[in-house]
């Protein structure tokens, strides 16, 4: 009899110490929310559609993965809580309001484009979220004063300055350059960059255009560049403008040694242009072809974080049946700094994350990743730099290779542009 | 114009109506519910301005809105180069649109019907691309406010209420200014324009300079509401400033709830604004929330093309005191 008691005593001590063990388990699980908007209509529909896919790649990853265990054991999983912004600014502080009060979003990723990131990062700073920005390459936006917004991509002011230095490293004695950009608030903040770099290293601004956006017809901008006989032609703005633009150049037998534009070349469908196409070369954010991973950070003396290009590439390509492009790994790389600065401070503190966000030096997939930290332009991204693609080949089976910055190149510039 | 007048309960039940409308985010003090507020808010303002020329004088203008984005863009140029504070700057910002107006009403408005509607909408086209080309208002890039801008006003949060406890009273008053207008004699000659221009004109109506001041007046508090948006955006670029759609939203706002009432742009701005602001957040419709609006508005229009108002008034002809 006693024995039996004794046993069912350890029986019920068992149960009630597996019972506290699980219920503590229970209450170290924490869900973080993050809160954005997509612009599920409208003109930003694609490459805000293919942002979210790569952020909610990241997020599948990671919660598969068990989530991330900080400092005091706790695991944290992420969950998204999103509103469709329409491609315009109109809802955007109310959206973001909403995300940041009624449904206590915990870190805030920005809207595709510049102008949805202006207005949303003042709601961010206003209560006191982190933001992290991706698919807003423009300047300005860093230099308004505040101190948790932090930027993936490039800036627009070095968005083209890297062509340059690719037609420098190709001809000294190219010296005359013709900029002819999209009358909108990126491409002229690219192209007013562009021709101030230009200056600098002491080349000739032969033409500096603006066309109006939706211009279709580009003979008096061609008119004027065969008159000024530029060594290199530098500018566009999207990809429908800057498709037609280099149709028109070919067309009109108007071929520089060196023509870059702005969006349109690294699109795969820029390739449909065929012999139009040739020799262009356009800057990226990131490119599958270009192979970053451990090695690459340990040659540039940095710690690598997060999976390799290629990694990315094949889960991305498995999760939604379409090649990456450089929106798709914005997305995920935004995602991928936060959980990298949650690791780094091991909890899910604002001021604690903005402490390792401000100190991040590291490499990714993406590219190298460090923020300003000065007053005058906290949060502009300062590490990562543009690829520059070609498209190269025969006609009817054009290839995309990087041909600049050194350390990534898969071939050989061709110029110029038509020569042997 | 007597103050017997504005003893019609129509009126202030209207009023009234806007203001309990304003108060609730201030009573639960909801920073969600205040940014859902202040977008119909600005359309109560924007829906009524545009209803003195659409509803009163019956001319279609379909590039209203650039009076919304050249207030915006000449206050922000004060805040931002100049230095002023924002009350100056709204001012400014009424006046350049007025003064815009006064000298666009000159000229475009010995046009009438579908050839007027067509003008505004090559002003609206033609503002945006001098904008685009101006470079003391940062041309394509536009301008942008800095952070700190705020800390004048009490900071970010303090100054997001301010400009809305603004847009409150712009609203209310712009409602009373409605009802003046059209119990006025200036507003019987606006409507008798509406009627029939000709016959107005031979019944003495002056009618070029009654045209061109209710231009003046539907223009001066969009500009001043611009200044109000666009500072707490915190940036404006040609694109957002001048957007043709928002201006077609503004001619269903007030056709949705009765052109030509006082009582009616208002409601059509609560309704438009609330249905599109429900719609996008909620978890049903928010990835169809365009497909639904369109379908809701097109029932509307085809089953009550008079508005709400024009509907209740003709069908309860007792309700017309109540519903100006």
């Amino acid at each position: 009899m006693n024995r039996s008691r004794q046993l069912v005593v350890l029986l019920l001590l068992t149960v009630l110490v597996l019972g506290l063990s699980v219920s503590a388990v229970a209450a170290q699980e924490q869900t973080v929310v993050i809160g954005f908007t997509a612009s599920q209509t409208g003109k930003y529909n694609v490459e805000s559609t293919r942002q979210i896919n790569g952020l909610n790649l990241w997020l599948n990853q990671v919660n598969d993965a068990g989530g991330i265990t900080l400092s005091d054991g706790t695991v944290v999983t992420f969950s998204t809580v999103f509103y469709d912004d329409e491609s315009n600014t109109d809802r955007v502080q109310e959206l973001y309001t909403r995300l940041a009060t009624e449904d206590n979003a915990d870190f805030l990723i920005s809207p595709y484009s510049s102008g949805l990131t202006d207005a949303s990062a003042i709601i961010a700073e206003q209560y006191g979220k982190i933001m992290i920005t991706t698919g807003a390459a423009s300047d300005s936006t860093y230099t308004k004063g505040y101190s948790l917004v932090f930027q993936t991509y490039t800036p627009a002011s070095r968005y083209l300055t890297g062509a340059l230095d690719l037609l420098a490293s190709l001809d000294e004695s190219a010296q005359r350059i013709a900029i002819v950009h999209e009358n909108d608030k990126f491409s002229t903040d690219v192209s007013t960059a562009l021709n101030d770099y230009a200056l600098e290293l002491g080349y000739e601004v032969v033409l500096f255009e603006g066309y109006d956006s939706g211009a279709t017809d580009f003979a008096p901008f061609i008119n004027k560049i065969q008159e000024a006989a530029p060594d290199a032609v530098l500018g566009g703005g999207h990809f429908q403008d800057g498709s037609t633009f280099a149709r028109q150049l070919f067309e009109k037998t108007v071929t520089p040694a060196f023509v870059a534009l702005l969006v349109a070349p690294p699109e795969p469908s820029f390739s449909e242009l065929g012999e139009a196409a040739l020799g262009i070369v356009g800057p990226s954010q990131w490119e599958p072809l270009a192979q970053i991973d451990a090695s690459a950070a340990e040659a540039a003396g940095v710690d690598f974080y997060g999976p390799s290009s290629a990694d990315f590439h094949d889960a991305y390509m498995e999760a939604f049946g379409e090649e990456p492009s450089y929106h798709a790994a914005g997305g995920y790389v935004s995602g991928l700094l936060l959980q990298k600065a949650i690791e780094d401070a091991g909890s899910i503190d604002t001021q604690a994350i903005k402490e390792q966000l401000d100190a991040m030096n590291l490499l990714t997939f993406f590219g190298r990743i460090q923020f300003d930290t000065t007053p005058e332009a906290h949060g502009l991204q300062i590490g990562h730099s543009m690829m520059y693609v070609q498209w190269q080949g025969m006609a009817d089976a054009l290839d995309k290779q990087i041909v600049w910055p050194p350390e990534a190149v898969t071939a050989d510039a061709l110029y110029p542009i038509g020569g042997e | 114009m007597s103050l017997t007048k504005l003893r019609n309960p129509g009126l202030w039940i209207t009023v009234i109506a806007v203001l309990l409308l304003g108060l609730w985010p201030i009573v639960t003090q909801r920073a969600s519910t205040r940014e859902e507020i202040f977008t119909v808010l600005l359309s109560v303002v924007l829906a009524s301005s545009l209803n003195i020329l659409l509803g009163y004088t019956g001319y279609v203008s379909f590039g209203h809105i650039v009076f919304f984005g050249l207030g915006g863009y000449v206050g922000l140029y004060l805040i931002i180069v100049q230095g002023w504070s924002l009350w100056p700057a709204m001012a400014a910002g009424g006046l350049a649109a007025g003064l815009l107006a006064l000298l666009l009403g000159q000229a475009i408005l010995r046009l009438r019907g579908s050839y007027f509607a067509l003008a505004t909408i090559g002003i609206n086209e033609a503002m945006r691309a001098f904008i685009n080309n101006f470079e003391p208002f940062g041309g394509p890039t536009g301008l942008s406010l800095n952070f700190q801008t705020y800390n004048a006003y009490g900071g970010a949060a303090n100054a997001l209420w301010l400009i809305y406890y603004i847009v409150l009273i712009l609203a209310l008053f712009n409602i009373v200014l409605s009802y003046v207008v059209k119990t006025s004699k200036f507003g019987l000659g606006l409507m008798a324009i509406r009627e029939d221009e000709d016959a107005a004109e031979v019944m003495g109506v002056i009618t070029p300079r009654s045209k061109t001041w209710a231009y003046v007046l539907s223009a001066i508090l969009p500009g001043v509401v611009g200044v109000l948006f666009f500072f707490k955006n915190g940036n404006i670029e040609p694109p957002q400033a001048f957007r043709l759609h928002m201006s077609i939203e503004l001619l269903v706002m007030v056709m949705l709830g009765g052109f030509g009432t006082v009582f009616g742009p208002a409601l059509g701005a609560v309704g438009y604004q609330r249905l599109r602001g429900l719609l996008l957040t909620s978890d049903l419709f928010k990835n169809i929330q365009l497909a639904v609006a369109g379908l809701l508005l097109l029932l509307i229009i085809l089953f009550i093309p008079a508005g709400a108002v024009g509907w209740i008034r003709r069908r309860f002809p007792i309700l017309r005191r109540y519903l100006p």
